[in-house]
């Protein structure tokens, strides 16, 4: 059992990076560095504008990714990098369309929602810890992380408690797809095709059924519309609550999993959270700048593009590098380390410009009482691997599993 | 409690609506209206707008007293962030 050490805490060296520049990229997707890519990141920095030996442009400092995320010359249509359609949800689609559809949930994604959802979130955290029981050793992403945000965006769309367990089935195939696994099995992919179609069928028949008897969900929102949103019909609907289930998952489950893991990394900072439970607030943005769950986006470049001495060309394929712009030292004191209440913050754990994570204010929220909750009932928690093994995928980045040992859970 | 926005660096991302409804509104044309002397009794709920404010733009200072200047940024007021925990 190896104790705390701090792998992600640990300073950070540049000429720990022996790979020509240009062979970062492909480094930082390799599953062998997905328990500590922030080396790669550091040495990527050293030209924030960098050209990768397949073409792609990666850009890592926190200035150029700040310009870019507000350039309109930057498309989220990788169709314009030559790349073949990746479905119409509208985080891959540029104005106007991903206006129109960005203000239809919007307009029904309101804080009321989402304070709604609160009494549901201590609800869960506690039937999950409470199901725990007295056991000495738990794997927190099978027995928390994963299982509450499924939970939430049920509650949000309005799936009947009695159909939920095949939700959190299908949630569970669909974060397989996002591995990217080139060994995975045909009888694999079939399962995962088949998750997909039985997910559209289910969804399909649930607007269907939403068209005829309108409730206070979000899905009923969404074909009412609002004052600001159209209402949203047919397939557009269905990618779009499609969108929400999945982006609204992985991530979820990355942000409490990444938590707990950098609280048992930090134990004084664990002990000083403990006596001020109001410190989650600042707490949490600053998980999302250290390890945040989205570590980069694909975007394509719709022109020449003159940035940091150099030009990205119009077609290109461009790596906007969040998590190193979050962790710049142009930008932060002391990037690499954890400070809890770090003010003030300003980083891309929730990416920036037009598409600002659309449920940023629920995974917050989420978190802020998630956290507290884990620490408060946890007695004397401790990891026992450390790093965890993590799931292959580089760009939305977690533990697979992360299993805690502790002494007992209070009531 | 006093709440000040940096309308120059406000870009109307709304996350302080979601973390305090009390005290910031968001009005048809994306222009932010904010109480910059709400009730005490919505302090976390400040503390949580400030804290998501994607460009960083809120600042909070205790109330102000006559003749202070409200312009004043609370980083010189010592008594300004350690209203609570955040030291």
């Amino acid at each position: 059992m190896s104790k705390s050490t701090g792998v992600a805490s640990r300073p950070v060296s540049v000429s720990d990076v022996s790979t020509p520049r240009a062979e970062l990229f492909a480094r930082v997707l390799d599953p062998a560095s997905r328990a500590n890519p922030y080396p790669l990141y550091a040495a990527l920095r050293s030209e924030p504008v960098s050209r990768q030996s397949d073409g792609t442009w990666v850009v890592s400092g926190f200035d150029e990714i700040a310009a870019l995320l507000h350039d309109p010359r930057i498309s989220s249509d990788m169709t314009n990098a030559g790349q073949s359609a990746g479905g119409q949800s509208l985080i891959m689609q540029d104005p106007p369309n991903h206006d129109r559809l960005r203000a239809a949930v919007m307009g029904r994604f309101t804080p009321e929602v989402v304070e709604s959802l609160r009494q549901e979130v201590h609800n869960l955290i506690d039937g999950l810890l409470d199901a725990v029981g007295s056991g000495t050793s738990l794997d927190l992403v099978e027995e928390i992380a994963y299982p509450l945000p499924v939970s939430v965006i049920c509650a949000l769309l309005g799936i009947p408690p009695q159909d939920e367990a095949r939700f959190h089935g299908w949630a569970d195939t669909l974060a397989r797809t996002l591995d990217l696994d080139p060994t995975m099995s045909r009888e694999e992919q079939a399962a995962i095709d088949h998750a997909f179609t039985e997910l559209h069928h289910y969804l399909e028949n649930l607007v269907a059924d939403r068209a005829e008897h309108r409730g206070d969900d979000l899905v009923s929102g969404l074909l009412t519309g609002g004052d600001r949103g159209e209402p949203l019909r047919g397939q557009e609907l269905l990618i779009t609550v499609r969108l929400l289930l999945i982006a609204g998952h992985e991530t979820t489950v990355n942000l409490i999993t990444n938590g707990m893991l950098t609280l048992l990394r930090h134990p004084d900072i664990l002990e000083r959270f403990r006596r001020e439970p109001e410190l989650v607030v600042p707490m949490v943005e600053e998980l999302v700048r250290y390890e945040p769950s989205v570590q980069f986006r694909y975007r394509a470049a719709l022109a020449d593009i003159e940035i940091a001495g150099t030009t990205i060309p119009r077609g290109s394929v461009v790596v906007l590098l969040l998590a190193a712009g979050s962790r710049d030292p142009g930008h932060f004191t002391d990037p690499d380390s954890f400070v809890p209440d770090r003010i003030p913050n300003e980083h891309f754990g929730f990416g920036g410009g037009i598409h600002y994570c659309i449920g940023a204010p629920l995974a917050r929220m989420e978190a802020q009482i998630v956290l507290p909750e884990l620490v408060r009932r946890l007695i004397n928690p401790r990891l026992t691997m450390d790093p965890p093994p993590y799931r292959p995928t580089a760009a939305l980045r977690g533990p697979r599993h992360l299993w805690i040992e502790v002494d007992g859970i209070r009531p | 409690m006093r709440v000040m926005v940096d309308l120059a660096r406000c870009q109307s991302y709304g996350q302080c609506v979601f973390a305090a409804p009390e005290i910031f509104e968001i009005s048809g044309q994306e222009v932010l209206e904010y109480d910059s002397a709400p009730s005490d009794e919505w302090r976390l709920h400040a503390l949580r707008a400030r804290a998501a404010c994607p460009v960083q733009a809120i600042t909070i200072g205790p109330a102000a007293g006559p003749g202070q200047d409200l312009r004043q940024p609370p980083a010189t007021r010592p008594a300004a962030d350690s209203v609570g925990v955040l030291r």
